[in-house]
């Protein structure tokens, strides 16, 4: 018993602390002179150009990554669902890009995507592709490509998981029945297959777009936010006015939106879920 | 679907490949270079094999040399050292381990407690985990600095400690609560029928049916622990006290870059969780199945 | 001088030349009465400072004075990159646990002594020599606020026009030292368009210190500041000289290397030395990388002062003005540091070898030791002394801050706009998001309104 009421000091504590923060002044090298500032923060966050070009880039962000993220996962998901020999090796080695560190995979990023002397370039202008060495994280739009590129490659392995997993469920007389009336191969993904991953594919989307609308070190250690503020999202607009600015309360007003975000989208996730658990077919 | 052409077998083998390949190169690649001499580093076209494999960069790093600069034929002492390295590894170990332990037995009790037992407010417990769950910790970093700074502990690893408490409780109460619901109470019953006392019953019936979510739940905080950068960069400050994540970032400082040796850490950096993925990768794989699908 | 010019009819290795030191600095001259205080305090005297073997000379000096008097204390060096000062000062002061001494840039010296953060040093100034400055400078160049001193010098530090003498001899493109910014403008076209790899200027454009610092040289020459402490530090930044330097930079970017845009300390220096630009705006550390790993590139190099602007004839560089200061929340050991700190400035043989530790990057401050004989012994000044003197002592007539522009008056809001990279976010602005200059002159211009109007108790009633 003692040990729920511990549980839940651990869990609510800081979240309250953050929301509170949010509704004062605080400056760090000067912490005791810290005052009340009610709606200010907020106000001063929504009056900044700044903050709407991070949501808007964040959502951008988002949404490709899911994109991508799903498409691919899915794919894989099919492919590694195929009876073959020794499959169960490719499936293990699957989540491995989910526990390398991000920092390590940023640092291997910005080694291997450097324009002078990285293998990404020269491997391209060897196969011919490109003539010149491409900036890959000196371009606003080619940085916020190769985060992109990070997150899928982070993340996706997770996505496929979760599809395989369901896939293995999907009793294999619906496919044998399908293949009696003649479908072919498409027509038996389209009807069968999708429709028993729709369930799992909501969660998941949900899920995976409620965190990486809010992801902070696969941008900032890959570009910083930049070039410019190009990759700014969310979570580095909050780091920055606190770190940068040294407003420790915008950065937590952010926050507080950030989370009002995240409400609002577990929301969506349970009415989801409720609908989920209603039998289906 | 029970036998593929031959054909589509090789296919499907090929991308397979292809794919393992794709996922697996920047660690491959970072091994590569790690393996070179520094002047083969930075030589043009770079090659995927190291011409002259060397283990200087690991040694470097293991022992702590420093590193030098030279400025007109001698020698002087860069800030890029890797001299700490050791104690960054060491920092992280403790720290994951410290907080894995914790959270596990707050929660591995608490869920037991709100499964078995009936007062008010265990019906919200789990529902606050999933938010918790879903908080990123860049909300929670600067507040919880906060409280470190009240509690003087900023600076210390028990600050980092506490931190990833805050971030692995809840996803490890969210999984470890579906799993004791799911362990039928019968068993437990009759066994305190039969005169076990409760700690007993938990030890003996309920801690084995229950162990595949605790190792699952344990492997994700030591996933989480040893990967943070954000706590670490914010809670410490001296350069001995971080952990891998930060202190890497380190050999970015002074003028130059040394890839090759950023390379070998990052390697030894992902090491020891490669090793564990090995170990407990079914775990892994069935604890998110069950706790992110089943829900 | 004289005595030591027959001892090399060739350069000196580095290896004899520390020796020599070595013996002269055992042999310690008589101390004064003050300096020989013991104290009998214990433990760990943090000293900050940045990348670079000096401030690690610095702390030897410094232990070395703990081995005499206070054999308890330890001094150790905690090294901060430039990028992570604010980072760091913001959590150390937050969780009330600063360094005991700190070594850091004139900007935020400012921005800290006019916050009542450090300790004033004015009986160090007079343990270490009022008099002894070299020409050209003031001690409140370093940080005095409201009539004390709260600065050591530890170095001055300018940035200069870095040039590869060979390519621009090459294209015949005149001598660097009267050019004017069309001149320097023409002579970078010049290179990107004959020389293939090669671009013509490398400057930082990244959101970081870097660009601060080099757009404020350019911004200074043009005749434009920030803020006007004469006229209650009322920003100044939305000018005609502030659209006019921003311009400036957007008509180099086509000759800077494509990567600028991201580019801070370290990518400058490395474009310099691995030969991928012919000229660039950087201070005295690629000299030491060029002699280690690129010696074509070392044999070429050279600095000169910066472009002069036409109309105004100024050839601003920015200047550091590092120093050191004493933290006083929560320091239990001002009076070591302060002993420690005259000890070691006291010393022109600790003063030599900081020098030394990276040539020419830091410049001496005081006249004993610049013109102390053993400073020339280094193998540096065999074939690089016009560069060196550039960079000690010509540059001085020239030099500006951020935190003191056009040495017209300290203004201790710079550290806060560096922090935030204002003046690199507004530079960005043109150069990455192309705006019109006018424009980013007059977003800057806001955004330091900002921080003047958050930051008006560190103006202490001036305003």
């Amino acid at each position: 018993m003692p040990f729920a009421v511990a549980a839940l000091v651990f869990m609510v504590y800081p979240v309250a602390e953050a929301v509170r923060l949010a509704f004062y002044h605080y400056n760090p090298l000067n912490p005791d002179g810290t005052n009340f500032a009610g709606l200010d923060n907020f106000r001063a966050i929504a009056a900044d150009p700044l903050f709407w070009q991070s949501f808007r880039q964040a959502a951008v962000w988002t949404a490709c990554s899911i994109v991508l993220q799903t498409a691919i996962g899915v794919a894989l998901a099919l492919l590694l669902h195929l009876p073959l020999r020794g499959i169960s090796i490719f499936r293990g080695l699957l989540l491995f890009p989910y526990i390398v560190p991000t920092v390590v995979i940023a640092l291997i990023l910005q080694w291997m995507l450097n324009a002078d002397v990285g293998v990404v370039n020269w491997s391209l202008r060897g196969a011919g592709l490109i003539d010149e060495n491409v900036y890959w994280l000196a371009s606003p739009g080619l940085a916020m490509l190769s985060t992109i590129a990070l997150n899928v490659w982070k993340y996706t392995p997770f996505v496929t998981i979760c599809v395989l997993a369901r896939l293995q469920t999907i009793p294999l007389e619906l496919y044998d029945a399908a293949k009696v009336d003649g479908a072919g191969t498409f027509r038996r993904f389209a009807d069968i297959t999708l429709p028993q991953l729709a369930d799992v594919l909501a969660v998941v989307v949900i899920f995976r777009t409620i965190w990486t609308f809010n992801k902070f070190e696969e941008i900032y250690l890959l570009t910083r936010g930049g070039p410019g503020t190009s990759t700014f999202n969310l979570a580095i607009y909050s780091f920055e006015q606190s770190v940068a600015s040294l407003k420790l309360g915008v950065g937590a007003a952010t926050g507080v939106v950030m989370m009002g975000l995240l409400f609002v989208g577990s929301l969506v996730y349970v009415r989801v879920f409720r609908f989920d658990e209603e039998p289906s077919q | 679907m029970n036998t593929l052409g031959v054909l589509r077998q090789v296919v499907a083998y090929l991308v397979l490949l292809v794919v393992t390949f794709l996922i697996c190169f920047p660690l491959i690649w970072a091994l590569s270079t790690s393996l070179k001499a520094p002047k083969d580093v930075m030589a043009t076209p770079p090659q995927l094999l190291p011409p002259q494999p060397t283990l200087e960069n690991y040694r470097n790093l293991v022992t702590g040399k420093q590193q030098y600069f030279r400025a007109d034929q001698s020698y002087v002492p860069t800030t890029a050292a890797p001299q700490h390295f050791m104690s960054w590894f060491g920092n992280s170990v403790v720290v994951s381990l410290g907080s894995t332990a914790i959270s596990i037995l707050i929660s591995t009790l608490a869920a037991y407690s709100v499964t078995r037992f009936r007062y008010w407010g265990r019906r919200i417990v789990p529902y606050f985990s999933l938010l918790g769950y879903m908080v990123p910790s860049i909300i929670l970093v600067f507040p919880l600095f906060l409280v470190m700074t009240e509690l003087r502990l900023t600076n210390s690893l028990w600050s980092l400690t506490f931190g990833y408490v805050s971030i692995t409780l809840p996803f490890c109460m969210w999984l470890l609560w579906a799993f004791f619901r799911s362990i039928p109470i019968e068993l437990e019953e009759a066994a305190m029928i039969d005169g076990a006392s409760r700690l007993r019953v938990f030890i003996d019936i309920v801690l084995p049916s229950a162990a595949p979510g605790i190792i699952a739940a344990a492997i994700f905080s030591l996933i989480v622990s040893w990967n943070d950068f954000l706590f670490a960069r914010v809670f410490i400050n001296s350069i001995e006290n971080l952990p891998l994540t930060v202190g890497v970032m380190h050999f970015f400082e002074g003028t130059h870059v040394d890839w090759g040796l950023m390379m070998a850490a990052a390697v030894l950096m992902t090491v020891p969780m490669a090793i564990l993925f090995m170990l407990m990768q079914r775990h892994l794989v069935a604890g998110f199945g069950a706790g992110a699908v089943k829900g | 001088m004289a005595k030591k010019n027959s001892e090399h009819s060739r350069p000196m290795t580095r290896r004899k030349f520390l020796s020599n030191l070595a013996a002269v600095s055992t042999g310690a001259v008589g101390l004064p009465a003050w300096a020989q205080q013991k104290s009998s305090k214990t433990g760990t005297v943090r000293v900050w400072g940045e990348p670079g073997p000096y401030a690690g000379v610095a702390v030897d000096a410094m232990n070395e004075w703990a081995k005499k008097f206070a054999p308890g204390l330890a001094f150790k060096l905690e090294t901060l990159s430039w990028d992570s000062v604010y980072v760091k000062l913001m959590t150390d002061l937050a969780a009330r646990n600063p360094a005991h001494c700190i070594s850091v840039e004139s900007p935020i010296a400012y921005q800290l002594m006019a916050d009542l953060l450090l300790e004033p040093l004015d009986d160090v100034v007079e343990k270490v020599g009022r008099n002894r400055l070299v020409d050209g400078v003031k001690w409140e160049y370093w940080g005095a606020w409201k009539g004390k001193q709260y600065v050591l010098p530890a170095h001055h530090q300018p940035h200069l026009l870095v040039v590869r003498m060979d390519v621009i001899n090459e294209l015949g493109l005149g001598d660097p030292d009267k050019w004017d910014w069309n001149d320097l403008r023409n002579a970078a076209r010049t290179v990107s368009e004959k020389k293939k790899d090669m671009a013509g200027i490398s400057l930082a454009l990244g959101r970081n210190l870097c660009t601060d610092y080099h757009f404020a040289a350019l911004l200074h020459s043009a005749g434009g500041r920030m803020f006007d402490p004469a006229n209650k530090y009322q920003v100044v930044f939305d000018s005609p000289e502030t659209v006019e330097a921003l311009e400036y930079v957007k008509s180099l970017q086509p000759y800077m290397p494509k990567g600028a845009v991201s580019y801070s300390f370290l990518e400058v220096v490395d474009s310099i030395v691995t030969g991928r630009a012919a000229i660039s705006f950087y201070w005295g550390r690629p000299y030491g990388r060029a002699a280690e790993e690129n010696k074509t590139v070392f044999a070429s190099l050279q600095s000169f002062n910066h472009a002069r602007h036409p109309k105004t004839g100024r050839r601003s560089n920015w200047n550091d003005f590092q120093g050191w200061c004493i933290p006083r929340p929560n320091n239990q050991y001002v009076a070591e540091v302060k002993a420690a700190l005259a000890y070691y400035q006291t010393s022109p043989q600790w003063l030599v070898r900081y020098c030394h530790s990276l040539m020419p990057n830091v410049s001496p401050t005081y006249k004993d030791v610049l013109n102390d004989p053993t400073l020339a012994t280094h193998p540096f000044f065999q074939t690089k002394k016009e560069t060196i003197m550039n960079y000690y002592v010509n540059s001085l007539a020239h030099s500006s801050s951020t935190g003191n522009e056009m040495l017209k008056g300290v203004n201790p809001l710079a550290g806060v706009v560096h922090g935030r990279s204002i003046l690199a976010q507004t530079v960005q602005k043109v150069a990455v998001d192309n705006w019109k200059a006018a424009d980013a002159a007059k977003w800057g211009a806001r955004e330091l309104e900002q921080v003047r109007k958050e930051n008006l108790r560190l103006l202490g009633g001036a305003a």
